[in-house]
């Protein structure tokens, strides 16, 4: 609470409320993001550039030697200290630069660089801004301005970051300031076009827990029942050669037999065969996830890969039918068939019924996230909020994966129906899909180490194809392979936190810390396409698993509100009026918006805490068999002495 | 008048739908002078269903064959359907519900017919008044008095009994002040901020008129305001109309207060929406939220184009104006509209839920409600004899309390520990304002609600509440006292629609009911285990 002192010295510029424009930016700032002194300090310095609008930094305010300087590695302790590393993080170089903040204006600061990250310390006394930002964050480095440039910070970088910002730094002019920089930023950011490793082979950092061991594939279907009569396990990919994108263990039904699975694979996309996602712990249904069947212009068909469906709908007898879930739009489905794809047709899959999920695909969704960016940053779109939000559809294609995977949930708790579900390849909406279905239908999933064992299971482990889709490590920031399919389903899997607040054993920082490692690479977990490329590089040994973070940590990331029930069923309402864009995520960088840590959740720690030291109290006072606790004298200090809320004084 | 001379028919066979998630109930239909029953056969197990016909804000009916249905659109939006056996009985229950739910009758509404078990008459009525208000402004600075002279409502007839005035300033001069402003509501305090020793005012706009007369007296109390606060303190007057509304209300006799009449005094214009475009965004909304029909991707931009939240975000950054003005920089505010019996009073009780502390509990905030509210005469009756379904002509209707409301529900959801109460009361208090067995809510000030004997013949609403079996619903069980000042972020992307309000009816109520219960839960246990009520819901001390 002693930085919100830091806030007076800044409202008492505006002692004119004439400018009632400027009091209110400051009123409605308010408390909800003073929890950083820097954001204070942010707002004082504002404030004092609207009452000043001649900025005082000007470009050749740069200090010469300095520059020099950095050439010396390690010399600086002094400097370097103050710069938080992981082991096997290196110095790379620092400079003095002008950070030219969207919301508060230029800022004068010293940025350093290492293998991992971007670490930018304000030089200004009233301010104390920092940036960390992971160099895996960026997805694009431009040069601003021209030597020639005219006007005030006009010559330097634009540094496109794949978690929703920008930033933006100006140099001075003179002598190719900003070339090394924009060499070692390139070279650092995006190591796969140097020949570099990517930082997390170099991570040196240790926990008490292993996270690669929290999944273990035959683990997790023993604990759903598995191998049963129906189902078996089979390690014909062991090698991955049935299905190089594909894990090494399968669960298929018992009635196919290897040479089976050989013919339909030919049958489907990339040979992504139907495979056992889940099955229901009573009614034995199951969801089963593939990729489209190659049924192209001709309409082929295939009797193994009908046979197969059917060997694997006969696993259940309640039900006539299989349901098949095709993620697409029906008219992207029938688009498919010219490029060889297609889906089960009525005729030849007598015993399936089909339908469309209408869910878009992954050049959709990258330029439905882009439209929400532009509205949220640097500035939020303020006169028509909601249409403009409307307008991105980022909240309808949320809708529509979450409405999905409530059909494939209800299906198979329901309907007693068991459901197969594929898109095209079966890696992006197919995993979304089945994941969220599966977290609505089995409580397990929503602990921690379920999470991570369903991100391990139906994202890692079958091939969504996170080194495209993010880019890691890769320059190429046009890449038509990247969108947002990963973030999409975490924000889909954050509405439902929201809808079911104590059905979730994690929180929203999870969630967040999750999607920030998804970039920053510092952990090994989101790295490559598919196991098989995992297996080759050695991921598991030679790079940490975010997991281990985590897990070391785990109260940090607990709901407060979690009730532990088993077979509940959640079912979210889908509907956009219970949907709301996740703006703690989204909008996080402007500090207008940005919310202070959730106080409930620091409150309930604060609780936990209080109640441990009753219990040992209580436990000292019934030793020495004192009668009564009535002295609340000598209580500890009461919580209400650490208010976690952000409030100023009066 | 008899009730029974308005009800067309007795009893008939009926079915009763309430919404998705309730189970349809069959049963005898009953129409009495206030009620609606429906009692299930005696071999049913549920309990007799009983709604208050004030309730009933609009009403359909449908027949065909030789049944019919009837639509009732609640107060509290939530919407019924009966289906009744018979024509002639759906016909004659329809109109027996029409006529009896639009009574506008204060003396025979139910309120005075309510006799619960359990609390008796004239609990509670003094729990509020300004008096008790007056007294710990008293504790704080001796620059201010109760006056009470307007003890028989002949100067202000929408003020109550007491109000407090600049100490400096004699009821001679208040009357002189009365003739100025519209209605006779002269500044009076709202609210004195004991840490700056400044004050918030409120009152009426000015009747300067075409000829921009003025008033030695007004400015004299004015003056004496700024002077009890401390020397040199400067004023700011926040008009809640654009500066052209305010110059064209000089048209009608209005206006506001000229500049050089006023030393010390500034004026802002922060332009508050009101009256029927405040209800229109009202009606929008409820429309919008109950079309199920309409295609799902229109949503957002329905939202937007109903402005509610825009004017949440009006109000509330008003408000922050208003404390910001008297909490940072030590300066006095007047508050004023032209009436200044509707967002005049939303200014000032939001601006006093930010600043001070003890309005946030459960206790205090019941009596910002009642003094800043009721006492200060917003027009209950007129303001709320409709909500937003009523397909009868509007005359006065606004939802200027629901949007309170509102704005409160959106501060308890940004400071989550920091409101003693829970959105049960704030639901509660929508509902009652606008058809209540009780009789806080009734009449348009106090002049009105002495003339119909309302305290004495009435129950209070906030006895009612404060009931032990209330309190589980209406108290937020994470609640920590906190002497902070709560600044709300007032940015569109911050601000919610309240779904607990609008979508209430719509939506499946469980996971946050569940929600709920868990916290509770997890509270009372850390009480019980710790032996030390540490979230206490500790009683202020007034």
């Amino acid at each position: 609470m002693c930085e919100t002192q830091a806030f007076f010295p800044g409202t008492g510029i505006c002692k004119e409320l004439e400018d009632h424009a400027l009091l209110l930016w400051l009123t409605q700032e308010g408390a909800e993001s003073l929890n950083r002194s820097f954001h204070v300090l942010e707002y004082c310095r504002v404030s004092s550039m609207a009452s000043a609008p001649t900025s005082k930094y000007n470009s050749h305010s740069l200090e010469n030697e300095s520059i020099k300087r950095t050439s010396r590695d390690g010399v600086n302790r002094d400097l370097s200290e103050a710069v938080p590393r992981l082991p096997g993080e290196t110095r790379i170089t620092d400079k003095e630069v002008i950070y030219i903040c969207p919301f508060n204006g230029p800022i004068k600061g010293r940025v350093y660089i290492t293998n991992y990250r971007l670490y930018l310390r304000s030089l200004e006394t009233d301010s104390a801004l920092i940036l960390d930002v992971p160099l895996g964050v960026i997805s694009r480095i431009e040069k601003m301005g021209g030597a020639t440039s005219r006007g005030e910070n006009s010559y330097g970088l634009d540094i496109t970051c794949k978690d929703m910002r920008n930033l933006r730094f100006a140099l001075k002019q003179e002598g190719h300031s900003r070339r090394d920089m924009f060499e070692i930023l390139t070279r650092y950011a995006f190591p796969l076009a140097h020949s570099l490793p990517i930082f997390a082979f170099l991570n040196e950092e240790k926990f008490n827990v292993d996270g690669w061991t929290v999944y273990n594939p035959v683990e997790e279907y023993r604990r759903q029942g598995l191998p049963n009569h129906h189902w078996r396990i089979t390690f014909i990919n062991k090698c991955y050669e049935l299905c190089d994108t594909y894990p090494a263990l399968l669960v298929v039904p018992y009635r196919a037999s290897d040479d089976d699975l050989r013919r339909v694979a030919t049958f489907r996309s990339r040979n992504r065969i139907p495979v056992l996602s889940w099955i229901h712990p009573e009614n034995k249904t199951v969801i089963v996830r593939c990729s489209q069947p190659l049924v192209g212009m001709s309409g082929k068909r295939n009797k193994d890969d009908e046979k197969y469906l059917d060997v694997i709908r006969e696993t259940n007898r309640q039900i006539s039918k299989l349901t098949i879930y095709d993620a697409r739009p029906n008219v992207n489905a029938v688009a498919n068939k010219a490029t060889g794809g297609g889906y089960e047709s009525d005729d030849a899959y007598h015993n399936a019924e089909l339908f469309f999920l209408d869910i878009h695909n992954i050049h959709v969704m990258r330029e439905s996230l882009k439209k929400v960016k532009d509205i949220v940053y640097p500035n939020v779109e303020e006169s028509h909020w909601l249409s403009s939000l409307e307008s991105t559809h980022w909240l309808e294609h949320i809708k529509l994966v979450l409405t999905g995977a409530i059909q494939v949930a209800d299906k198979v708790s329901s309907g007693k129906s068991s459901v197969l579900v594929h898109c095209s390849d079966g890696w992006d909406r197919t995993a979304q899909l089945t994941s969220l279905a599966m977290l609505m239908l089995d409580s397990f999933y929503r602990s921690i180490e379920g999470f991570e064992i369903l991100v391990q299971k139906e994202w890692i482990s079958f091939g969504h194809k996170f080194a495209s889709r993010i880019g890691h490590g890769d320059k190429n920031h046009a890449d038509a392979d990247r969108s947002p399919i990963f973030l999409q389903f975490i924000d889909c899997v954050w509405q439902m936190s929201k809808q079911f607040p104590t059905a979730f054993e994690f929180n929203e920082r999870f969630l967040i810390t999750i999607l920030d490692h998804l970039y920053s690479c510092r952990f090994g977990t989101f790295l490559y396409n598919c196991e098989s490329a995992r297996e080759k590089q050695k991921v598991t040994e030679r790079t940490i698993s975010l997991w281990s973070l985590i897990n070391s940590n785990k109260d940090k990331f607990k709901n407060p509100f979690y009730t532990k029930e088993i077979n509940r069923v959640l079912y979210p309402v889908a509907s956009m009026r219970h949907l709301e864009l996740w703006v703690n995520y989204y909008i996080r960088w402007n500090p207008r918006i940005k919310q202070q840590p959730n106080p409930v959740e620091q409150r309930y720690v604060e609780l936990l805490a209080l109640r441990d030291e009753y219990i040992q109290r209580l436990e000292e006072l019934q030793l020495a068999s004192s009668a009564k606790l009535s002295d609340p004298s000598t209580s500890p200090s009461g919580p209400s002495q650490m208010m976690p809320h952000v409030h100023t004084h009066f | 008048m008899e009730f029974s001379e308005l009800i067309r028919t007795g009893r008939a066979q009926a079915k009763l739908l309430r919404g998705p998630e309730a189970p349809p109930l069959r049963g005898t239909l009953c129409v009495t002078g206030h009620h609606l029953l429906l009692s299930p056969g005696p071999q049913a197990t549920s309990d007799l269903w009983l709604l208050l016909l004030r309730r009933v804000d609009s009403i359909e009916k449908r027949v065909s064959g030789d049944s019919g249905t009837i639509t009732l659109r609640c107060k509290d939006l939530r919407v019924l359907q009966l289906d009744i056996e018979g024509v002639e009985a759906t016909l004659d229950i329809a109109r027996s519900i029409e006529a009896l739910s639009s009574l506008e009758s204060v003396i025979t509404s139910f309120p005075f017919f309510y006799r619960p078990k359990g609390l008796r008459l004239g609990d509670a009525w003094h729990f509020h008044p300004p008096e008790r208000y007056y007294k710990r402004v008293a504790r704080e600075t001796n620059a201010w008095r109760l006056s009470e002279v307007n003890e028989d409502f002949s100067l202000c007839p929408s003020y109550p009994r007491a109000v407090i005035v600049p100490r400096a300033v004699d009821d001679d001069a208040l009357a002189r002040c009365a003739r100025f402003r519209q209605g006779g509501r002269f500044p009076v305090l709202s609210y004195h901020h004991a840490p700056s020793g400044t004050v918030l005012l409120r009152s009426s706009q000015p009747l300067t008129g075409p000829q921009k007369r003025r008033c030695a007296e007004d400015e004299e109390l004015l003056r004496a305001a700024l002077a009890g606060a401390r020397p040199g303190a400067r004023g700011f007057i926040l008009d809640t109309r654009s500066a052209q509304a305010a110059k064209q209300a000089r048209v009608t006799g209005g206006g506001t207060e000229a500049k050089a009449a006023y030393p010390g005094w500034k004026r802002l214009h922060r332009p508050l929406e009101r009256g029927w475009p405040l209800q229109e965004s009202f009606v929008r909304l409820v429309e919008a939220c109950g079309d199920l029909e309409q295609s799902m991707d229109r949503w957002l931009s329905q939202l937007e184009a109903c402005h509610w939240l825009a004017h949440v975000k009006e109000a509330l950054s008003t408000a922050c104006l208003a404390a910001q003005g008297v909490g940072r920089e030590g300066a006095c505010v007047l508050v004023h509209g032209a009436e200044g019996t509707d967002s005049t009073l939303l200014v000032t009780s939001l601006a006093q839920l930010i600043l001070d502390p003890s309005s946030r509990t459960m206790a205090g905030f019941q009596e910002l409600v009642e003094r800043e509210w009721i006492q200060a005469g917003h027009p209950f009756q007129l303001r709320c004899a409709h909500s937003a379904f009523s397909h009868a002509r509007p005359k006065h209707e606004a939802p200027t309390f629901l949007l309170f409301l509102d704005c409160v529900w959106q501060l308890g959801r940004q400071f989550p520990l920091s409101l003693e109460f829970g959105e049960g009361l704030l639901l509660a208090l929508f509902e009652h304002a606008y058809a209540s067995p009780f009789g806080t809510f009734l009449c348009s000030s106090e002049k009105e609600r002495c003339l119909c004997e309302v305290r004495t013949r009435t129950h209070s609403l906030w006895s009612g509440l404060n009931q032990p079996k209330e309190q589980r619903k209406l108290r937020n069980p994470l609640y920590v006292p906190s002497p902070l000042a709560i600044w709300p972020s007032v940015e569109l992307q911050t601000l919610r629609l309240w779904q607990g309000l609008f979508l209430r009816w719509i939506r499946p109520p469980e996971p946050s009911e569940v929600a709920w219960e868990k916290v509770w839960q997890i509270v009372t246990d850390k009480k019980t285990e710790g032996c030390e009520p540490t979230v206490s819901a500790s009683e202020p001390r007034l």
